[in-house]
This record gives structure tokens, sequence and C-alpha cells, in this order.
């Protein structure tokens, strides 16, 4: 039982497709990603913007829309067994574990609740259907979690404009959690928030993950809100996953030059070297380096690199990386 | 409640200085141009036979007496603004010696009526097809839809008008294509009268609704498919929220609050259209009033349905936006 | 610029539809410096000839061709629509560019009055403008006229992309290098706003099109200077339809309708271009 995993990605492949106006592309997005996300843990995903950690989600989460096209791999929950990736399971198989067994609380939670509806209204959406009983009982189940969240229930007969922006997303998570879901993705929840309420919030998503026994899929560049929160850690470079294993084995030998750059970049207490930028910018999607997709930027780049792609190996237990320099026993 | 306050003080703000400088521009256009709306009115007395000279000069004379142009620049700016606020523009001369306002009230309730019923039967099915064709843009008969507002939107009301009364009138004779009701009925609510006014309504209201239902249809569903990409739709989707419910409380409804300020916007062109699709259907209301105004030399007539129509129109136009928080409870307060 | 049209051009059915539609209009007008009869003449050809080979469109009861008379009225429309176009054009860019940059005081003035001139019935001003006027009012006066009433709802739409783009890093760059508001707004933001002024003129000659053919066929214009809503006064004068001329009334009717949607196709094509959502939304973005 505890064996199987709650989220198994295998080989997941999405890229963007589109022609408009005599111009035909192809981004790839997502690039042969896998992993497992466990009961009960949560999986951090790390790397800059624009690697491909935003759609790795939405296609998990089975949020597939033109230009967006699955091309390859699976990406199963244990809640959804006979179907390969979400969105090839029956459209009324997903509509009943959406929220049920799978939350999401959405990047920008500034504009995720409808700006003409009252909070209460948009928890009645979102959750009677799973929920169902009277509107008495859902009323106060409603007031019940908001009040474990240590949050005011009149903010149900509030607009979202009539509230701040860290109030909002506190309620977006109350929002994803009040069917008390057994996996919940987490896309930047707390970029937009100043530090305060940042703290906050992570603190919030810690305590109903426990509480709950949930699984978390955390996605966030800020690699200081992975070392403090996440059980795992996954990092993505240009569309390709580079690293993954327990977080704190990632951050005690990180295996992968850019893994290495990203927690070496944190700072810390007392340190006052200068942090060294990482030379050049991530590369188009549309038109990758060949090899590695590092290559152009690494420090360790060899010969090999600019050729042959590097496969993930194990560096440790539940620890693997995508480098040349590890097999050649360099590092 | 403040900021309601606020709103609603600033709208009536807008209503009053819409009304002072739409008042203000027909006095300019009446009174600071070079030719005389007395000469005018005398001349088309005169035209049809030969007058005598003494009572020429007692027209004059009262002409100038009743449309206030006696005294200094500033006497006459002060009686012209003292005749709209008590609504008298004097007898018409057309229809003399009936008042321009009892014409203009006789003749209100004609284009109020059909401009409601056009108005807001062509806002809410532009609005109900164009939501529904930007939700679902695969449907094949909404896309015809599309393809029928695109030809007919961009058309002047005249010209539609036109063309039904030829088809109606003419290929296919089977609706009255003239007046408001047939003659020889008594006005009031008696059946036969009522059944006569819906007949004669049909083409002038189906002029005002094609064209209306066009253009609320490209509107709606070009916002509709913006909207279904923003945020909180795609949540909602997210989170496997009933898809007529989406559509409905998340797609449509959304969209509705600038189709309201849109409404506010056109109020002015849908009149517009009114007072020529009047005229070609010989509708009894302010559009062939005014038109027929023009025709007989009537100053008095001409400057009054102006008046009355700038006044009416901004007055719907309040009416909307107080309406306004209705629907968008942000009520927008610039910072 | 030739890209984009090539683009428009291959990818674009509205654009292709409009833009047939318009050479179609511009060859009919253009045809008018061929013609064999002078506009203003009456009975020069034998009147109420149905159409044929030798009038193609027959010939109206006051014994003009339909076809040649309808190139000068199209011509003449659309030079008016043009003219009316650009001058409006002018306050609508003085008004919102500078309305949108500055902001403030004089954002909230200009716009009250922006307001006031998108809510007003311009249709009964404009008669009244016909009625004070009488056999002054011209073609070009009219022009005038309507150009000075017709610029608000654009200008508004000016001043939104104005407001947008002066938040954005290059303008502080410009103040920071020392130039000039006039030079901002003329160097800097003028380039961005020009698509937008390029398919607001197209919308604007209809509008404007569309009161020039409606006074006219009401009289209330000069009716001797051939235009398309002058042809059908003459036509409802001689009561064409009643009489059977039926080709008097169809042919400019068809004609304007076809300008009409010309333009409309054309400036919604180009809007979508200028609007990458929308572009998105026809590869298929969005909810299915």
């Amino acid at each position: 039982m505890s064996s199987q995993p709650i989220l198994r990605v295998e080989n997941l492949k999405a890229h963007f497709r589109g022609t408009y106006f005599g111009v035909s592309r192809e981004v790839r997005a997502v690039d042969d990603i896998s992993f497992d996300v466990e009961r009960n843990e949560i999986f951090g995903l790390a790397g800059e913007s624009s690697s491909g950690k935003t759609t790795l989600i939405k296609t998990i989460a089975g949020l597939i829309r033109p230009p967006l096209e699955l091309v390859g791999g699976r990406a199963q929950f244990a809640f959804l067994p006979d179907a390969p990736t979400i969105h090839q399971a029956a459209p009324a198989a997903v509509a009943a574990i959406r929220w049920r067994h799978l939350s999401y609380i959405m990047q920008g939670s500034m504009n995720v609740l409808n700006p003409l509806r009252r909070i209460g209204a948009t928890f009645r959406d979102f959750a009677l259907p799973h929920l169902g009983g009277s509107a008495g009982a859902f009323e106060a189940t409603v007031t019940a979690h908001l009040e474990r969240l240590r949050l005011d229930p009149s903010v149900l007969s509030a607009y979202p404009h009539e509230l701040s922006g860290g109030m909002r997303q506190r309620v977006t998570i109350a929002l994803a959690t009040i069917c008390k879901p057994e996996f919940i993705i987490a896309d930047e929840p707390t970029t937009a928030l100043d530090v305060i309420v940042q703290k906050d919030v992570l603190g919030m998503i810690r305590s109903i993950q426990r509480e709950m026994g949930s699984s978390v899929l955390f996605v966030t560049h800020d690699m200081g809100v992975h070392a403090t929160l996440t059980d795992k850690l996954g990092v993505m470079y240009a569309g390709r996953l580079v690293e993954v294993g327990a977080t704190r084995d990632v951050f005690a030998a990180p295996r992968h030059p850019y893994t290495r750059h990203l927690i070496h970049s944190l700072p810390r207490i007392g340190d006052v070297t200068q942090r060294s930028g990482l030379p050049g910018t991530p590369p188009n999607l549309a038109n990758p380096p060949p090899g590695c997709r590092f290559h152009p930027r690494c420090p360790l780049a060899m010969d090999i690199c600019r050729t042959v792609q590097p496969a993930m190996i194990d560096v440790g237990p539940g620890h693997r990386a995508s480098c040349h320099a590890i097999s050649e026993g360099g590092s | 409640m403040r900021a309601y306050f606020s709103y609603v003080c600033k709208r009536l703000a807008q209503f009053v200085l819409v009304v002072f400088i739409g008042i203000n521009l027909t006095y300019i256009i009446t009174h600071a141009t070079p030719i005389d709306p007395v000469e005018q009115s005398i001349s088309a007395v005169t035209a049809f036979g030969s007058t005598a000279p003494e009572s020429i000069a007692e027209m004059r004379r009262s002409l100038q007496e009743l449309y206030g142009l006696q005294g200094s620049w500033f006497e006459q700016y002060v009686s012209f603004w003292k005749r709209i606020v008590r609504a008298d523009f004097g007898p018409s001369l057309s229809a003399f010696p009936a008042p321009v306002s009892s014409l203009i009230a006789r003749a209100l309730p004609w284009t109020l009526g059909l401009l409601v019923f056009a108005t807001v039967v062509s806002w809410v099915l532009g609005n109900l097809l164009g939501g529904l064709a930007g939700y679902y843009r695969k449907n094949m008969g909404l896309k015809v839809v599309g393809v029928i507002a695109m030809g007919l939107h961009p058309v002047p009301y005249y010209i539609v008008a036109l063309v039904l009364m030829i088809i109606f009138g003419f290929i296919w004779p089977v609706l009255p294509i003239t007046g408001g009701s047939a003659m020889n009925l008594e006005h009031g609510w008696n059946w036969p009268f009522i059944v006569s006014v819906l007949k004669h309504s049909v083409l002038p209201a189906l002029s005002l609704v094609l064209i209306g239902v066009g253009s609320w249809f490209l509107g709606m569903r070009s916002l509709v498919s913006n909207i279904v990409t923003e945020d909180h739709v795609v949540y909602a989707e997210v989170a496997g929220v009933d898809s007529r419910r989406i559509l409905g409380s998340y797609v449509i409804r959304n969209a509705l609050a600038p189709q309201v300020t849109g409404l506010a916007m056109s109020l002015g062109g849908i009149f517009n259209g009114a007072v020529i699709t009047e005229k070609v259907f010989g509708y009894p209301g302010m559009g062939s009033l005014l038109v027929d105004g023009v025709y007989a030399g009537d100053y008095g007539l001409v400057l009054g349905v102006t008046t009355i129509s700038i006044i009416g129109v901004s007055l719907g136009v309040l009416v909307i936006d107080l309406l306004y928080p209705l629907i968008d409870p942000r009520i927008q307060v610039p910072s | 610029m030739t890209a984009i049209l090539r683009d428009l051009l291959r990818y674009n059915g509205e654009f292709r539809i409009g833009l047939l539609l318009i050479m179609a209009v511009a060859v009919m007008s253009g045809l008018s410096f061929f013609s064999p009869y002078p506009p203003n003449d009456v009975y020069v050809v034998a009147p109420d000839v149905p159409p044929g080979a030798a009038h193609w469109f027959g010939t109206t009861s006051r014994g003009q061709d339909v076809f040649w008379q309808l190139t000068f009225a199209i011509r003449n429309t659309l030079a008016f629509g043009l003219i009316v176009a650009v001058l409006s054009r002018i306050v609508s860019l003085a008004v919102g560019l500078t309305a949108g940059y500055l902001g403030g005081w004089v954002d909230r003035v200009l716009m009250a009055i922006n307001d006031t001139f998108i809510v007003i019935p311009l249709f009964p001003i404009l008669i009244l403008f016909y009625f004070v006027l009488r056999d002054s009012m011209s073609t070009l006066l009219l022009a005038v006229i309507m150009a000075s009433l017709g610029w608000a709802y654009d200008a508004r739409l000016i001043r939104s992309i104005a407001m947008s783009l002066k938040t954005r890093e290059f303008t502080e760059t410009s103040i920071f290098s020392g130039m000039t508001t006039r030079e901002i707004l003329m160097r800097e933001h003028l380039p961005y706003v020009m698509p937008v002024v390029f398919s607001t003129t197209l919308n604007n000659m209809n509008w404007s099109i569309g009161l020039e053919v409606t006074l006219a066929v009401l009289g209330f214009m000069d009716i001797n200077t051939p235009t398309i809503g002058g042809m059908i006064y003459w036509a409802n004068q001689h009561t064409a339809i009643v009489a059977g001329v039926w080709w008097w009334i169809t042919f400019p009717i068809l004609l304007v309708v076809m300008t009409f949607v010309g333009l409309y196709l054309l400036s919604v094509s180009m809007n979508e271009y200028i609007d990458p959502r929308s572009r998105l939304a026809r590869m298929g973005g969005g909810a299915q």
C-alpha cells in the first residue's frame, strides 16, 4: 500500500505546437520527465522562470489546452488507476476527482477568484457538489474549516476586491483544501506576497498538509522556501528534470552543476562573499542546444556535453541527477 | 456605501455636463451661425405665395420675440435657457397653433416604446448568442450567426430599413410599411388598435434589432473568448465546477459588465438609428417629427426635438450608469 | 509592413474578403475618370432602361447611366469618409495622447468632455446644422462638422493605450534623457498608437459614410454632388421602387454595403493582428 506512490510521472513529454501567420513552432516545454510523489509528502519543484515548471504541473493536472499538446509518457494518479494520464480518463471521472482528491492552488492567486462573486458563492460552486449535504451543513463545514485556518468566516460575504492580497491567498488555500484532497498542486503560491505574509501562508500549507496527510506538489523558484518546506526536491532546467532527491540530500550534496548554482546563490547569514551569477540566459526551447541543454552555461562543460544528452543516473538512495560529469567520475 | 455615493455624484455631474454641453451646442448652432432662423421661417412661409410687406415685418417681430432673439447676446442666452427649463419651445409653425411641447409629448411614447423594446431585445439576444458563440467556438450554427452578424453590423440603419421595406412592402407584401397604426382605429387600450400598433412596429423594430443583435453579438463573442482564458475561469474549470455554472456565473456574467457600459455608450447611436428608421416607415415618433420639422422649416419644432433628444438620451445613460453597480460590485473609483 | 500584409493575406480569410471588396469598390471609383458622361448632367441617355448590354446597371428616370453615375457617387462618398476620418483622427490623437500621457486633472477634464461627445445623439445635431445652414451646407463643410463631432470614441481608446505606454520603461528613459513631452509623444508613442489609429480610421469611415448616406437620402445635404446617398435620394424622389426601376436603388445599396462590409472586415482583421489574445483564440486556445 505505502509502496505505491500517489503520483507516478514517467517520461512525460508535452510540447507547445502552433502555426500562426506562417510561423510554425514547437516548444519542448516538458521533455521526458520522470519522478514519483509519495503519500504524505511535500514534493518541491525548482527552476528559474520559463524552465517549464508551470507547464509540467498543468500537464500533470490535465489542463492541456491548445497550443499545448501531450506528446508522450504518463502521469498517473493512484486515485485514477485506470488512466495513464488524467486527460485520458473519462470526463465524468475527472470531474468527480477534481477538488475531492486533486486540488490546485494556481499562480497569480490575485485573479483566481471570480471578481463578481462573493467568496461564499465561490465556495459553494467549488465544493458543494463534492461534499453534498444540506446548505446549512455545508455552511457549517466551511465555517469550521475557515476557523481552523484562523480565517474570519465573515470573508464569505465579501467580494475578492475587498480583501488584501495575503487574505485572498489564504482564502484560496482554504478553498483548495476544503474537501481534504489527497493531492494538492501549488504553483508559486507565495511569490507575489511580502515576506511576513509569505511565512504565514507557508506555515498554513505545512500545518494543513500534516493534519490531512495529503501530498503537495509545490512549485517555486525560491530555493529558500524549498529548504524549509519540502521533503523532496526536483530541479528543472529548460524543460528537463536535471536532479531529484530528498531535499536534505540535494542541499547537502547537489550533484548537478545547475542545482549547485541555485543552492550557492542563496544568501547565508554571515557569508559576505560575492554571489556569482550564471553566465548566459536560459535557452530558447523552440531551438534548444544539442546535447545537455545546460552546457552553454555550465562551468564543467566537456566535449560530450555538446553532443550527447546525459541520462538520469542514481547518485544515492532516491537521489538521481543527469550530468556527464558524474558518470565521468567527476565532482 | 461611500464609494457608491461618490460614484452617483460623479455620474450625476457627467449627466449635467452632457446636457449643458448639448444644449450649448444647439444654442451655438442656432445663434452663432450667419443664418437667421427668423428669416428661414419667413422664407418657408412666404415661399407659397406673396405676402404683404407689413405683415412680414409683423411676423418678423413676433418670431424674434418667440425665439428669444431680442436684446443682447447675454439676454438671448438667458432666455434660451429659461425656455429649455420650462420645456417651452413656442407654437409649431407647421402645426400652428399647437405648441411644440404637445407635439413632442404625443410623439415621445411611440419612440420610447420602439426604442426600449428594440434595445432590450437586441441586447439580450445579442449577448446571449454572442456569449454562447464565444464559449462554444466550434458550434457551426453559431458560426453562421457570426458571419451574418459580420455582414449586418457595419450596415447603417437606413439601408437595413430600406431593404426590409422593399422585401416586406413590395416583394412579399405581408406587413404594413408605413404609419404607427391603421388610420381608422380609435387610439386607446382596445384590442384592434393594439394589434395594429404591434403589426406596424414589426418592421421598424426589426431593422433596429437586426443591427443591434449583430453588434452586441460580435462584442460579446470577443469579450467571452478573452474571458475564458482569464485565471478565475480556468481555476473554476480546474476545480471541476459544473460547466453550465461556469458559462453562466463566471463567463457571461462577467462579460455583461462591459456590455452594460457599452449599452450606455451606444444609446446615442441607437437613438440615431431610431430617428432614421421612423422616417423610413413613417412611424409617428420623434424621428419623423424632427425630419418633417426640417422639411416644413419649423424652427421651434426642430430645436425642441433636438433638445429633448439630448436630454432623453442622457437620462437613459444616467439610469444605466446608476444601475451598473448592481451588475458590478467594484465601482470604479479612479485613484 | 509588407510582411504583415502578406501574412494577413495568406492566413486571414476576413482580411482577404475585406480587401477584395474594397479593391472592387476602389476600382469602381477609379473608373469615374473614364466616364463618358459628366456627373451632373441629366437626360444624357434614354431614361428607365433596364440593365443590359448598353447600360450594364440600367439608366435612371433622370436619364443617367446608373453604372457611370455610381462611379462618381462612390468616389465622392469614399473621399468624404476619408476626409472625416483623417480630420477626426487628428483630434482623437491630440486628445487621447494628451489625456493619457498627462493624466491628472487634464485627463479628467478632457475625458468628461470626451464622454459627453460619446453620449450626445449626433444625428439630431447634424440635422440642426443642416436646418440652420440649408443651401450653404456643402459636402466639405459637413465633413468638417462630422469630424469635429466624431472623434470621442477613438480618443478614449488612444488614451488607454497612451496610459499603458506611459508606465513602460522606455518612456522613463526618454524623460531622463531630456526629451520634452511633445517629443516623447511624437517620436516614442505615436508609432505604437498608429496601428490602432489605422484600424479606427476604417471604422470611422464606416460611421461617417453611414451618416452621410442617411443625411443625403433625406435630402439634408448638398444633393447636387453625386454621392451614394444622393442617388438613393433621387431614386426615392422618383419613387423608383413603385415605378419598377429597381436597378436605380439596388445597385447603389449593393455597392455601399460592399463598402461597409469591406471596411469592417479589414478593421476586424487588423485588430486581430494587433491584439495577440484574439490570435490565440483563433489557434484554438481557451475553452472548447
